[in-house]
């Protein structure tokens, strides 16, 4: 089934028996999906609030397709699809005016991705999911945005380089060159936190 | 870092990464979704998106844009060229020439050099507005993420 994001907003819920069954069955499919489109928004973002927002938007938009998604098997994609994009739409509105100045080194910058350290041979491998998810979220959001996003998309949305080049609307030059950056400065975070959380513990 | 190195840090990250549980939407976020759904269904029609009007009112609406460019159009084309309209659109026609005329006689008593000046002075304040965002933007925000990253 092909869904289209064009649809006409349905009655919403009211009184009626029918309408009550259909705010039921919406709940029932949101408290499904929340968790994975909270999550993709929030790492797309690197924010909560705005990770709300998008979610909110996400499924106030489910919600006017909900007759093709109820029982559709691709409706988590789907979901998931129009999450990232919010997400995207959200933050190029605010980073359009200031990419040029923010990136503009990024593309004759290549020496400063050229970081020697020492490539640990396990990495998070001792701590449990939960941990190794709460010292990722935190080192994702300490990245600056034009690493992050194209770092979140390749590992997290498993969107190749040339999808997030034309998805971001920049070169394929830069899109390696940030993901390259991106993982040398979330590296060394990430064991430096998972030194600490075992120091810890 | 050389091109074994690269690899050898995707693959760990890819590991690190994958399988990571989800994170728990925030227990307010149900209520604020009805909310919003209960609010949009209560706005009347003509406030809603173009797309989400009925049929009816998008076909007038459309309608009447097509007259009134028609219009538009017949009055410039009269003006200019004295072609003959039909009797019913001239008070129309004339309503639209008058409109068009107050607008160039405004814009005739601006001396062009007045124009040309606010242009230039409109150009440099946006150039210096953008500037100073973009020096704002890497001295507060950037400089900021970094420090942060290097402390982390």
């Amino acid at each position: 089934m092909v869904l289209s994001e064009h649809t006409p907003v349905q009655t919403p819920p009211t009184g009626t028996g029918s309408d009550v069954r259909a705010a039921r069955d919406f709940t029932t499919f949101m408290r499904s999906y929340q968790d994975m489109v909270y999550t993709t928004a929030a790492r797309v973002t690197g924010s909560e609030a705005q990770a709300q927002d998008i979610a909110q938007e996400v499924f106030v938009r489910a919600y006017e397709h909900f007759a093709d998604l109820a029982d559709n098997p691709t409706a988590g994609g789907w979901l998931k699809t129009v999450a990232t994009n919010l997400a995207i739409n959200h933050l190029n509105r605010y980073r359009k005016r200031w990419r040029m100045f923010s990136e503009m080194r990024a593309a004759d910058d290549e020496s400063a991705a050229q970081i020697e350290f020492e490539v640990p041979d396990t990495l998070l491998s001792d701590l449990s999911a939960e941990q190794r998810g709460a010292i990722v979220d935190a080192a994702l959001r300490r990245l600056p945005e034009h690493q992050r996003l194209p770092l979140v998309l390749y590992h997290f949305e498993d969107l190749s380089y040339q999808e997030i080049s034309a998805k971001l609307g920049i070169s394929l030059t830069k899109v390696k060159t940030d993901i390259r950056r991106a993982r040398a400065a979330l590296l060394p975070a990430l064991q430096a936190a998972a030194a600490r959380d075992t120091l810890e513990s | 870092m050389n091109e074994g190195n690269d690899e050898k840090i995707e693959r760990l990250l890819t590991g690190a990464l994958s399988g990571l549980p989800l994170r728990r939407a925030p227990d307010a976020l149900q209520r604020r979704v009805l909310d919003e759904l209960a609010l949009r269904a209560a706005l009347p029609w003509w406030r809603r998106n173009f797309a989400r009007w009925p049929m009816a009112a998008r076909t007038g609406f459309v309608i009447v844009c097509v007259v009134l460019a028609g219009l538009s159009l017949t009055s410039g084309l009269t003006q200019q060229f004295g072609a003959q309209t039909r009797v019913w659109v001239q008070p129309a026609i004339g309503v639209m020439a008058s409109i068009g005329g107050v607008a160039s006689w405004a814009v005739s008593l601006v001396p062009p050099l007045f124009i040309y000046i606010a242009l230039i002075v409109g150009a440099l304040l946006y150039t210096l507005l953008f500037g100073l965002g973009a020096f704002a933007y890497r001295t507060l925000y950037l400089q900021h993420s970094n420090t942060a990253m290097i402390r982390s």
